[in-house]
């Protein structure tokens, strides 16, 4: 019975522990957002405004660095799609050995330091004329979603089962009903996952946006780098809230097939 | 079909890593030039296939070396305390279960959800001089440290921002371990110990070093993080590759910094691959 008393207490401090760990540093900034100021070592703020919001809803750089985001992340995402999709899906159908090449190709791209990619970037873009650009954003936030887009849902492609799309062949649907009703919504979590970590990718992307982007195009992340040197702490908290928002959303949309294993099985060579 | 994928890779990451291999070893001009003329102290090949000087420039420069010091530190340490905390949390869910595990998953899951911008950004003022834990402590007297600025905050910051793969991966692995491998190891009087030591681990270790080496080579590599949390020196290498770059204009000692990152990475990245392809083989695939 003391072990059992003892055993709970444990896990009751594990949790509290971890919970104050994860959650502390977000609700203690996001609290920031609704405070006149806080004054150390007060545990209560100096007093409660609203002022801040409307400090980054009139500020037109802030509000241009939000249409941006909301602009460019959907454009990465559909173009990452369009480009790996149906790579996921070729790969998802070779054998052992392709995929495993294929995979490990698109890995390594992925081991290489992000910071130092981007600089040695900078060469062909300069090249390109892409710095600076829409485009040039674009490609360095589809980049960052490329992983995603091919390995999760190569791995959803390839978990379904070959004999099922056979017998509906028998029973006489056309390939591209098998595909449709068969292959493409068994693979749809995974998809889904694929798409939902792609956005998050990109719509988080701080290093290579800035060093394209600056000083043209900010998004909400680069946005933040001048933030948080310029303003006072509750606008970062503002902004922070508003940038967050998006990846709250996805989080009730995809948790069920992230944490069902989707994403683990995406990332394990099969 | 495999194709686009492959090929924008390779335009735009296999490419320029190979021109900024050899604008490392010297070669500056082609699609160097512009950069060359740019850069500072820019070292031109007097052999062949190049000079080795930018990279003599790097290993003898004592700030890289403070620099590959605390980044080695910092993914070790971050690395270690992530898989240790994954396998805790993953273990517990697999024997014990029910809502408290639910809650641990659950918790560990959120910073996946959050930009890093904004973690690094919380984590500073957390931990800061007028942060929540000294405000909390002070109350009772407790001088709790600043740790903002410090490797101990960078520490920190990447096992927050690590932490959600690395559980997604090691209890999903565990979730796939039959019931009944559990229960009949317990049957011939294996405790708790010996079933997650002979059992649960043992089966799940592919999982769990493919989380080890994301983890390790997302850390390795690390830029915002270490940005916002850390001290200005010795700092990781992945500030030092963008200040090298930016403030510094030394371009060419910025890839040389690159490449060294990128071996140490490939060493984790192969120790990955070769255990999926000693996984298939045991599971007769290979």
């Amino acid at each position: 019975m003391k072990r059992l008393n003892l055993g709970r207490f444990a896990i009751n401090a594990f949790i509290a522990i971890l919970a104050l760990f994860i959650l502390g540093p977000i609700v203690w900034l996001a609290l920031h957002a609704f405070t006149s100021g806080w004054t150390y070592p007060h545990l209560y703020p100096n007093g409660i405004t609203l002022q801040w919001w409307s400090k980054v809803f009139l500020d037109s750089a802030l509000k241009t660095a939000i249409r941006n985001s909301l602009l460019i992340s959907p454009i990465v995402v559909l173009l990452s799609m369009v480009i790996c999709l149906p790579a996921a899906y070729a790969a998802g159908r070779m054998n052992y050995f392709g995929r495993k090449t294929f995979m490990v190709g698109i890995f390594s791209a992925n081991s290489f330091p992000k910071i130092g990619l981007f600089a040695a970037i900078a060469t062909l873009y300069y090249a390109l004329n892409l710095m600076g650009t829409i485009m040039g954003v674009i490609i360095v936030q589809l980049l960052g979603t490329i992983i995603y887009m091919t390995w999760i849902p190569a791995a959803a492609f390839a978990a379904v089962p070959k004999n099922l799309e056979e017998a509906a062949r028998d029973a006489g649907a056309s390939k591209f009903t098998v595909f449709r009703t068969i292959t493409l919504r068994m693979a749809m979590p995974g998809i889904l996952v694929a798409i939902v970590m792609s956005f998050l990718a990109s719509f988080d992307e701080a290093q290579g946006t800035y060093l394209v982007g600056a000083p043209n195009i900010y998004t909400m992340p680069t946005e933040m780098y001048s933030l948080v040197q310029n303003y006072p702490i509750q606008v970062a908290a503002v902004f922070s809230l508003l940038l967050a928002l998006p990846s709250v959303l996805l989080l009730g949309l995809a948790r069920k097939h992230i944490m069902g294993g989707q994403l683990a099985e995406g990332f394990q060579l099969k | 079909m495999s194709l686009p994928p492959l090929l924008l890779v390779f335009v735009f990451v296999g490419l320029p890593i190979l021109i900024g291999l050899t604008f490392s070893l010297g070669f500056t001009s082609g699609p160097n030039r512009v950069v060359s003329l740019i850069g500072q102290q820019i070292h031109r090949k007097n052999h062949w296939w190049g000079t080795l000087s930018a990279y003599q420039d790097v290993i003898h420069d004592s700030r890289f070396l403070g620099d590959l010091g605390l980044t080695i530190f910092v993914t070790a340490l971050s690395t270690i305390l992530v898989v240790l905390l994954a396998l805790s949390v993953a273990l517990y869910q697999r024997l014990i279960g029910g809502r408290k595990a639910s809650i641990l998953v659950t918790l560990s899951i959120v910073p996946l959800f959050v930009p890093v911008v904004i973690s690094a950004w919380a984590i500073h003022t957390f931990y800061g001089g007028d942060g929540f834990m000294r405000s909390f402590f002070s109350q009772f007297g407790i001088n709790f440290p600043t740790l903002t600025s410090t490797p101990s905050a960078i520490v920190i910051g990447t096992v927050w921002t690590s932490l959600p793969f690395a559980i997604l991966m090691v209890s999903s692995g565990m979730q796939a371990i039959p019931d009944a491998l559990i229960e009949s190891a317990r049957d011939c009087g294996a405790s708790g110990a010996r079933v997650i030591l002979n059992i649960l681990i043992p089966l799940a270790k592919t999982p769990i070093i493919i989380a080890t080496s994301f983890t390790a080579i997302g850390i390795l590599g690390s830029f915002t993080i270490p940005l916002f949390l850390g001290p200005n020196q010795p700092t990781m290498l992945g500030v030092e590759i963008s200040n090298f770059f930016g403030s510094y204009n030394r371009p060419q000692q910025s890839l040389v910094m690159a490449f060294i990152v990128f071996f140490i990475a490939s060493g984790i990245a192969i120790s990955y691959v070769w255990s999926n392809v000693k996984s298939a083989r045991e599971s007769g695939r290979l």
